[in-house]
């Protein structure tokens, strides 16, 4: 049996990091010619992953998406370690699964819908 | 755990954004400098060119070193020019610029391609997603 028992949640924290990384990645283009500007990411499913291995109980709420600086893309001349093409790709990846998420929170509402739509 | 295995074609499409974009870079300073008669070295400037890898198995393709080209200069009569030796003649950059305007077409077009694949990839995955509707 899963540790979540609601999936409600699962989504909701999911979003919410979506979100926060769409934000990174703003600011990220944003800064794209700024002198030693380092790229920010987002650290969401690594944690939600230890979470949900660990034994200890934990709420999901507390799971919040962690901004930290990789500090690992090759730096150019002007000190920032920014790229234009790798960003397009996260932002890429980061509507797709946010799509996701907001299909299976429609979803979830649908099956709420036809529970109560029974007569 | 692999957390976004579906997501890899759209790393591949993307390292090979990256490789063409510093292709471009490379033939956009040897056009630059195609009549730099003093590189900085006493020399003229000797032509760039990158050359390609792939990043380990379907990990994309990445510019692993910029080489210089060895081959012989360009050797143009200018008298006048104050760099001239006693015959008149200056050496030029071994710079070639129908070869950089076909490598850089070529770049382009590869550039083209990644972006091609990377909008398909994310049409399959919406499709994908529709499902889920």
């Amino acid at each position: 049996m899963s540790k979540v028992d609601n999936i409600m949640d699962l989504i909701d924290v999911g979003i919410r990091a979506e979100a926060l990384r769409q934000k990174a990645i703003a600011n990220n283009i944003a800064n794209l010619e700024t002198p030693g500007y380092r790229r920010i990411d987002i650290k969401f499913e690594e944690l939600l992953d230890r979470c949900l291995r660990s034994s200890e109980e934990f709420d999901l709420s507390e799971v919040e998406a962690q901004i930290y600086c990789p500090k690992q893309t090759p730096v150019k001349s002007n000190g920032n370690d920014v790229n234009f093409e790798a960003e397009i790709g996260q932002m890429i990846k980061n509507s797709l699964r946010h799509k996701a998420y907001i299909r299976l929170l429609s979803k979830m509402y649908k099956q709420i819908d036809l529970a109560i739509d029974i007569k | 755990m692999e957390v976004e295995s579906s997501f890899g074609p759209i790393d591949v499409a993307i390292s090979g954004l990256r490789a063409q974009g510093k292709q471009m870079k490379v033939i956009s300073s040897n056009i630059a400098n195609a009549r730099t008669a003093d590189a900085g070295n006493g020399e003229p400037y000797r032509r760039l060119q990158a050359e390609f890898e792939t990043d380990d198995d379907l990990g994309g393709v990445k510019v692993y070193k910029i080489v210089t080209d060895m081959s012989d200069f360009l050797r143009i009569l200018d008298p006048g020019n104050p760099m001239a030796d006693q015959d008149g003649y200056v050496d030029m950059p071994n710079v070639s610029l129908p070869v950089e305007m076909i490598n850089m077409n070529i770049a382009s077009k590869m550039y083209q391609a990644n972006v091609a694949v990377l909008k398909r990839y994310q049409q399959i995955i919406e499709n994908t997603l529709e499902l889920l509707r």
